[in-house]
Protein backbone atom coordinates (compact mmCIF):
# COMPACT_ATOMS: atom_id res chain seq x y z
CA UNK A 1 0.00 0.00 0.00
CA UNK A 2 1.64 3.54 -0.89
CA UNK A 3 1.79 6.09 1.32
CA UNK A 4 -1.38 8.63 -0.16
CA UNK A 5 -3.62 5.62 0.44
CA UNK A 6 -2.00 5.05 3.92
CA UNK A 7 -3.25 8.73 4.74
CA UNK A 8 -6.58 8.21 3.51
CA UNK A 9 -7.61 5.32 5.82
CA UNK A 10 -9.87 5.99 9.18
CA UNK A 11 -8.07 4.98 12.30
CA UNK A 12 -10.10 1.78 12.61
CA UNK A 13 -8.94 0.71 9.26
CA UNK A 14 -5.50 1.10 10.32
CA UNK A 15 -5.95 -0.48 13.57
CA UNK A 16 -7.22 -3.77 11.86
CA UNK A 17 -4.25 -3.85 9.30
CA UNK A 18 -1.91 -3.43 12.37
CA UNK A 19 -3.55 -6.23 14.26
CA UNK A 20 -3.37 -8.78 10.90
CA UNK A 21 0.69 -7.66 11.38
CA UNK A 22 1.23 -4.44 8.58
CA UNK A 23 2.66 -2.54 11.65
CA UNK A 24 3.99 0.25 9.49
CA UNK A 25 0.96 1.72 8.59
CA UNK A 26 1.06 2.48 12.83
CA UNK A 27 3.28 4.79 11.82
CA UNK A 28 0.25 6.90 10.11
CA UNK A 29 -1.35 7.37 13.35
CA UNK A 30 1.64 8.69 14.62
CA UNK A 31 1.44 11.47 12.12
CA UNK A 32 -1.91 12.16 12.80
CA UNK A 33 -2.16 12.10 16.82
CA UNK A 34 1.58 13.41 17.54
CA UNK A 35 0.89 16.82 17.70
CA UNK A 36 -1.99 16.38 19.83
CA UNK A 37 -0.07 14.03 22.03
CA UNK A 38 2.60 16.01 22.48
CA UNK A 39 0.32 19.14 23.52
CA UNK A 40 -1.42 17.48 26.10
CA UNK A 41 1.54 15.98 27.51
CA UNK A 42 3.15 19.69 27.25
CA UNK A 43 0.11 20.94 29.19
CA UNK A 44 0.94 18.40 32.19
CA UNK A 45 4.82 19.04 32.25
CA UNK A 46 5.20 22.43 30.45
CA UNK A 47 8.69 20.52 29.92
CA UNK A 48 9.07 20.16 26.01
CA UNK A 49 11.22 16.95 26.38
CA UNK A 50 9.15 15.58 29.12
CA UNK A 51 6.33 15.86 27.10
CA UNK A 52 8.06 14.73 23.44
CA UNK A 53 8.61 11.48 25.48
CA UNK A 54 5.70 11.04 27.70
CA UNK A 55 3.69 11.37 24.41
CA UNK A 56 6.68 9.29 22.31
CA UNK A 57 5.97 6.12 25.26
CA UNK A 58 1.82 6.37 24.75
CA UNK A 59 2.75 5.74 21.06
CA UNK A 60 4.95 2.79 21.99
CA UNK A 61 2.34 1.37 24.26
CA UNK A 62 -0.40 1.85 21.56
CA UNK A 63 1.68 0.11 19.43
CA UNK A 64 2.21 -2.76 21.56
CA UNK A 65 -1.09 -2.93 23.08
CA UNK A 66 -2.96 -2.59 19.56
CA UNK A 67 -4.29 -5.94 19.51
CA UNK A 68 -6.08 -5.56 22.82
CA UNK A 69 -7.88 -2.50 21.07
CA UNK A 70 -11.40 -4.37 20.73
CA UNK A 71 -13.14 -1.26 18.89
CA UNK A 72 -15.31 -0.66 21.90
CA UNK A 73 -14.70 2.69 21.90
CA UNK A 74 -13.19 4.99 18.63
CA UNK A 75 -8.80 4.31 18.59
CA UNK A 76 -8.31 8.38 19.71
CA UNK A 77 -10.40 8.10 22.93
CA UNK A 78 -8.38 4.84 23.76
CA UNK A 79 -5.20 6.71 22.85
CA UNK A 80 -5.99 9.57 24.63
CA UNK A 81 -6.64 7.66 27.48
CA UNK A 82 -3.15 6.22 27.39
CA UNK A 83 -1.53 9.65 27.08
CA UNK A 84 -3.84 10.99 29.88
CA UNK A 85 -2.90 8.13 32.13
CA UNK A 86 0.85 8.55 31.39
CA UNK A 87 1.10 11.95 32.36
CA UNK A 88 -0.76 11.40 34.86
CA UNK A 89 1.67 8.79 36.28
CA UNK A 90 4.52 11.13 35.56
CA UNK A 91 2.73 14.32 37.80
CA UNK A 92 1.90 11.80 40.90
CA UNK A 93 5.56 11.04 40.84
CA UNK A 94 7.04 14.04 40.10
CA UNK A 95 4.74 16.12 41.41
CA UNK A 96 7.03 18.14 43.94
CA UNK A 97 9.47 18.91 41.11
CA UNK A 98 6.58 20.90 38.97
CA UNK A 99 5.86 22.65 41.91
CA UNK A 100 9.39 23.65 42.53
CA UNK A 101 9.84 24.61 39.08
CA UNK A 102 7.00 26.86 39.32
CA UNK A 103 8.35 28.12 42.36
CA UNK A 104 12.04 28.82 40.26
CA UNK A 105 10.01 30.56 37.33
CA UNK A 106 8.31 33.04 39.53
CA UNK A 107 10.91 34.13 41.78
CA UNK A 108 13.21 34.59 38.42
CA UNK A 109 10.48 36.04 36.55
CA UNK A 110 10.87 34.11 33.82
CA UNK A 111 8.92 34.20 30.80
CA UNK A 112 6.68 31.76 29.75
CA UNK A 113 6.29 30.19 26.22
CA UNK A 114 3.61 31.60 25.03
CA UNK A 115 0.54 34.23 25.64
CA UNK A 116 2.08 36.80 24.74
CA UNK A 117 1.52 38.16 20.90
CA UNK A 118 4.24 40.29 19.14
CA UNK A 119 1.65 43.17 18.97
CA UNK A 120 1.94 43.75 22.84
CA UNK A 121 3.33 46.28 24.39
CA UNK A 122 6.00 45.64 27.42
CA UNK A 123 3.83 45.91 30.27
CA UNK A 124 0.72 43.38 28.36
CA UNK A 125 3.97 41.05 27.85
CA UNK A 126 5.01 41.09 31.57
CA UNK A 127 1.24 41.23 32.83
CA UNK A 128 0.10 38.39 30.08
CA UNK A 129 3.57 36.28 31.66
CA UNK A 130 2.12 36.46 34.94
CA UNK A 131 -1.61 35.54 33.86
CA UNK A 132 -0.01 32.40 32.48
CA UNK A 133 2.26 31.25 35.07
CA UNK A 134 -1.06 32.27 37.85
CA UNK A 135 -2.78 30.23 35.83
CA UNK A 136 -0.06 27.24 35.59
CA UNK A 137 0.27 27.41 39.23
CA UNK A 138 -4.07 26.85 39.38
CA UNK A 139 -3.89 24.23 37.33
CA UNK A 140 -0.97 22.43 39.12
CA UNK A 141 -2.74 23.29 42.53
CA UNK A 142 -5.89 21.27 41.06
CA UNK A 143 -7.10 17.82 41.91
CA UNK A 144 -6.21 15.66 38.94
CA UNK A 145 -8.89 14.93 37.40
CA UNK A 146 -10.73 18.62 37.34
CA UNK A 147 -7.09 19.59 35.30
CA UNK A 148 -7.50 16.40 33.20
CA UNK A 149 -11.23 17.95 32.19
CA UNK A 150 -10.22 20.99 31.77
CA UNK A 151 -7.28 20.43 29.68
CA UNK A 152 -9.11 17.93 27.49
CA UNK A 153 -11.53 20.36 27.11
CA UNK A 154 -10.31 24.14 26.86
CA UNK A 155 -6.92 23.12 24.91
CA UNK A 156 -7.60 19.73 23.07
CA UNK A 157 -11.30 21.00 22.16
CA UNK A 158 -12.81 16.97 23.42
CA UNK A 159 -16.59 17.34 23.70
CA UNK A 160 -17.48 16.48 27.37
CA UNK A 161 -18.73 12.76 26.05
CA UNK A 162 -14.79 11.72 24.70
CA UNK A 163 -14.15 13.32 28.28
CA UNK A 164 -16.24 11.03 29.85
CA UNK A 165 -14.90 8.26 28.07
CA UNK A 166 -11.21 9.12 28.10
CA UNK A 167 -11.94 9.22 31.99
CA UNK A 168 -14.06 6.18 32.15
CA UNK A 169 -16.38 8.63 34.24
CA UNK A 170 -20.07 9.89 33.59
CA UNK A 171 -20.74 13.20 31.39
CA UNK A 172 -22.23 15.04 34.97
CA UNK A 173 -18.76 13.92 36.62
CA UNK A 174 -16.82 15.97 33.90
CA UNK A 175 -19.51 19.08 33.92
CA UNK A 176 -18.53 19.58 37.49
CA UNK A 177 -15.31 18.93 37.02
CA UNK A 178 -15.09 21.14 34.48
CA UNK A 179 -16.95 23.80 36.46
CA UNK A 180 -14.87 23.66 39.36
CA UNK A 181 -11.80 24.44 37.59
CA UNK A 182 -12.90 26.94 35.55
CA UNK A 183 -14.51 28.68 38.98
CA UNK A 184 -11.40 28.28 40.37
CA UNK A 185 -9.19 29.59 37.61
CA UNK A 186 -11.57 32.64 37.11
CA UNK A 187 -11.23 33.31 40.75
CA UNK A 188 -6.67 33.49 40.60
CA UNK A 189 -6.79 35.17 37.56
CA UNK A 190 -9.46 37.88 38.75
CA UNK A 191 -7.06 40.75 38.99
CA UNK A 192 -5.71 39.88 34.80
CA UNK A 193 -9.28 40.27 33.47
CA UNK B 1 -2.61 49.49 31.37
CA UNK B 2 -6.03 48.32 32.55
CA UNK B 3 -6.87 48.66 35.67
CA UNK B 4 -7.10 45.64 37.64
CA UNK B 5 -10.38 44.51 39.20
CA UNK B 6 -10.93 43.47 42.66
CA UNK B 7 -13.73 41.87 43.28
CA UNK B 8 -15.05 39.01 41.95
CA UNK B 9 -18.54 38.98 40.41
CA UNK B 10 -19.87 35.73 41.01
CA UNK B 11 -22.91 34.17 38.49
CA UNK B 12 -26.23 32.88 39.78
CA UNK B 13 -25.45 29.55 41.48
CA UNK B 14 -28.03 27.50 39.49
CA UNK B 15 -26.62 28.80 36.51
CA UNK B 16 -22.76 28.79 36.56
CA UNK B 17 -22.02 25.10 35.42
CA UNK B 18 -24.60 25.92 32.88
CA UNK B 19 -22.29 29.07 31.76
CA UNK B 20 -19.54 27.53 31.87
CA UNK B 21 -20.87 24.03 29.04
CA UNK B 22 -22.51 27.60 27.40
CA UNK B 23 -19.07 28.72 26.94
CA UNK B 24 -17.83 25.82 25.10
CA UNK B 25 -20.96 24.84 22.79
CA UNK B 26 -21.65 22.45 25.03
CA UNK B 27 -25.16 21.43 26.44
CA UNK B 28 -28.59 20.24 24.95
CA UNK B 29 -30.71 23.17 23.15
CA UNK B 30 -33.23 23.66 26.09
CA UNK B 31 -30.03 24.09 28.73
CA UNK B 32 -28.65 26.41 25.63
CA UNK B 33 -32.15 28.55 25.16
CA UNK B 34 -32.61 28.78 29.16
CA UNK B 35 -29.14 30.25 29.48
CA UNK B 36 -29.42 32.57 26.45
CA UNK B 37 -33.00 33.62 28.54
CA UNK B 38 -31.20 34.23 31.69
CA UNK B 39 -28.13 36.32 30.57
CA UNK B 40 -31.07 38.68 28.97
CA UNK B 41 -32.02 39.88 32.43
CA UNK B 42 -28.76 39.08 34.67
CA UNK B 43 -25.25 41.21 34.13
CA UNK B 44 -23.67 39.07 36.93
CA UNK B 45 -23.87 35.99 34.84
CA UNK B 46 -23.59 37.84 31.05
CA UNK B 47 -20.34 39.32 33.35
CA UNK B 48 -19.13 35.70 33.93
CA UNK B 49 -19.43 34.77 30.78
CA UNK B 50 -17.57 37.78 29.69
CA UNK B 51 -14.34 36.56 31.77
CA UNK B 52 -14.56 33.47 30.93
CA UNK B 53 -14.15 34.49 27.16
CA UNK B 54 -11.49 36.68 27.87
CA UNK B 55 -9.37 34.26 30.12
CA UNK B 56 -10.00 30.52 28.64
CA UNK B 57 -8.68 31.37 24.94
CA UNK B 58 -5.83 32.45 25.95
CA UNK B 59 -4.70 29.57 28.04
CA UNK B 60 -5.32 27.36 25.25
CA UNK B 61 -2.85 28.77 22.54
CA UNK B 62 -0.52 26.29 21.78
CA UNK B 63 3.39 27.37 21.72
CA UNK B 64 4.83 27.61 18.17
CA UNK B 65 7.27 25.08 17.33
CA UNK B 66 9.52 24.96 14.45
CA UNK B 67 8.40 22.39 11.37
CA UNK B 68 11.93 20.73 12.00
CA UNK B 69 10.91 20.01 15.59
CA UNK B 70 8.01 17.49 13.92
CA UNK B 71 10.06 16.06 11.37
CA UNK B 72 12.49 14.49 14.39
CA UNK B 73 9.62 13.69 16.38
CA UNK B 74 8.44 11.88 13.84
CA UNK B 75 11.67 10.33 12.93
CA UNK B 76 12.35 9.43 16.55
CA UNK B 77 9.15 7.86 16.71
CA UNK B 78 10.04 5.51 14.06
CA UNK B 79 12.74 4.49 15.24
CA UNK B 80 11.82 3.77 17.96
CA UNK B 81 8.74 1.49 16.56
CA UNK B 82 11.83 0.03 14.59
CA UNK B 83 13.68 -1.00 17.55
CA UNK B 84 10.23 -2.15 20.00
CA UNK B 85 9.44 -4.21 17.02
CA UNK B 86 13.05 -5.88 16.34
CA UNK B 87 12.88 -7.14 20.05
CA UNK B 88 9.27 -8.41 19.83
CA UNK B 89 10.46 -10.09 17.17
CA UNK B 90 13.19 -11.90 18.82
CA UNK B 91 11.27 -12.35 21.97
CA UNK B 92 8.09 -14.24 19.42
CA UNK B 93 10.75 -16.03 17.47
CA UNK B 94 12.34 -17.62 20.89
CA UNK B 95 9.10 -18.68 21.82
CA UNK B 96 7.59 -19.82 17.89
CA UNK B 97 7.20 -23.17 18.18
CA UNK B 98 4.91 -23.25 21.12
CA UNK B 99 1.51 -23.19 20.01
CA UNK B 100 -1.15 -21.32 22.40
CA UNK B 101 -2.57 -24.31 23.62
CA UNK B 102 1.05 -25.55 24.92
CA UNK B 103 1.48 -23.17 27.38
CA UNK B 104 -1.28 -24.27 29.84
CA UNK B 105 -0.19 -27.93 28.78
CA UNK B 106 3.48 -26.80 30.37
CA UNK B 107 2.08 -25.55 32.76
CA UNK B 108 -0.18 -28.60 34.20
CA UNK B 109 2.73 -31.22 33.24
CA UNK B 110 4.86 -28.90 35.28
CA UNK B 111 2.61 -28.92 38.69
CA UNK B 112 1.70 -32.41 38.27
CA UNK B 113 5.41 -33.28 38.56
CA UNK B 114 6.22 -31.12 40.96
CA UNK B 115 3.53 -32.99 43.00
CA UNK B 116 4.59 -36.53 42.16
CA UNK B 117 7.96 -35.46 43.29
CA UNK B 118 6.47 -34.15 46.79
CA UNK B 119 5.07 -37.51 47.27
CA UNK B 120 7.61 -39.57 46.14
CA UNK B 121 10.15 -38.01 47.85
CA UNK B 122 8.64 -37.67 50.93
CA UNK B 123 10.39 -39.79 53.89
CA UNK B 124 13.72 -39.21 52.21
CA UNK B 125 14.19 -35.47 52.70
CA UNK B 126 16.22 -34.29 55.56
CA UNK B 127 15.14 -30.89 57.14
CA UNK B 128 18.01 -28.91 58.37
CA UNK B 129 16.60 -28.50 61.69
CA UNK B 130 16.00 -31.72 62.62
CA UNK B 131 19.90 -32.22 62.92
CA UNK B 132 19.91 -28.99 65.54
CA UNK B 133 20.28 -31.73 68.41
CA UNK B 134 23.29 -33.25 66.90
CA UNK B 135 24.95 -29.48 66.09
CA UNK B 136 24.18 -28.52 69.87
CA UNK B 137 27.72 -28.41 71.49
CA UNK B 138 27.77 -31.37 74.51
CA UNK B 139 28.89 -28.74 76.97
CA UNK B 140 25.49 -26.76 76.01
CA UNK B 141 23.74 -30.16 76.60
CA UNK B 142 25.56 -30.84 79.98
CA UNK B 143 24.33 -26.89 81.07
CA UNK B 144 20.78 -27.79 80.03
CA UNK B 145 20.67 -30.94 82.38
CA UNK B 146 22.40 -29.01 85.41
CA UNK B 147 19.30 -26.57 84.80
CA UNK B 148 16.62 -29.09 84.83
CA UNK B 149 18.62 -30.52 88.14
CA UNK B 150 18.24 -27.34 89.44
CA UNK B 151 14.34 -26.74 88.71
CA UNK B 152 13.79 -29.69 90.56
CA UNK B 153 15.09 -29.26 93.36
CA UNK B 154 13.58 -25.45 93.67
CA UNK B 155 10.03 -27.31 92.78
CA UNK B 156 11.09 -29.70 95.80
CA UNK B 157 11.78 -26.89 98.13
CA UNK B 158 8.92 -24.84 97.20
CA UNK B 159 6.68 -28.30 98.32
CA UNK B 160 8.42 -28.26 101.48
CA UNK B 161 7.68 -24.66 102.16
CA UNK B 162 3.58 -25.80 101.61
CA UNK B 163 3.91 -28.58 103.81
CA UNK B 164 5.19 -25.87 106.50
CA UNK B 165 2.52 -23.73 105.92
CA UNK B 166 -0.14 -26.46 105.39
CA UNK B 167 1.12 -27.67 108.97
CA UNK B 168 1.68 -30.97 107.50
CA UNK B 169 4.11 -33.43 108.89
CA UNK B 170 7.32 -34.23 107.13
CA UNK B 171 7.88 -38.05 107.58
CA UNK B 172 11.76 -38.71 108.42
CA UNK B 173 13.54 -40.44 105.88
CA UNK B 174 11.28 -38.53 103.14
CA UNK B 175 12.71 -36.16 100.50
CA UNK B 176 13.56 -33.09 102.56
CA UNK B 177 15.64 -30.04 101.62
CA UNK B 178 16.28 -26.94 103.09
Amino acid sequence: MNQTAQQDLRDEEIVALCQKGQSEVFEVLVRKYMEKAFRIAFDFTHDVEEAKDLSQEAFLRAFSRIKQFDGRSSFYTWFYRLVVNICLDHTRRKGRVIWERLERETERGTEPMEIADASSSPDQEAMAGEAKRRADRTLEAMPNKQRTAFLLRNHQGLSIQDIAKVMKTTEGTVRVYLHRAVAALRQSLLEFV
Amino acid sequence: MKEPRDTLQTACRDFEEDLVLHYYGDGSAAERSRVEGHLQSCSSCQEFLDDLRKLLPKMAEPSELPPMFWDNYYNEMVEKLAIHQERHAWWKSLFAPMRGWMVPAFGTAAVAALAIGLVVGRGHWHYPFSQTQERIPQEILADTNQLEFFESMDMLETLSSLEALDGTKVQPGNNHHS
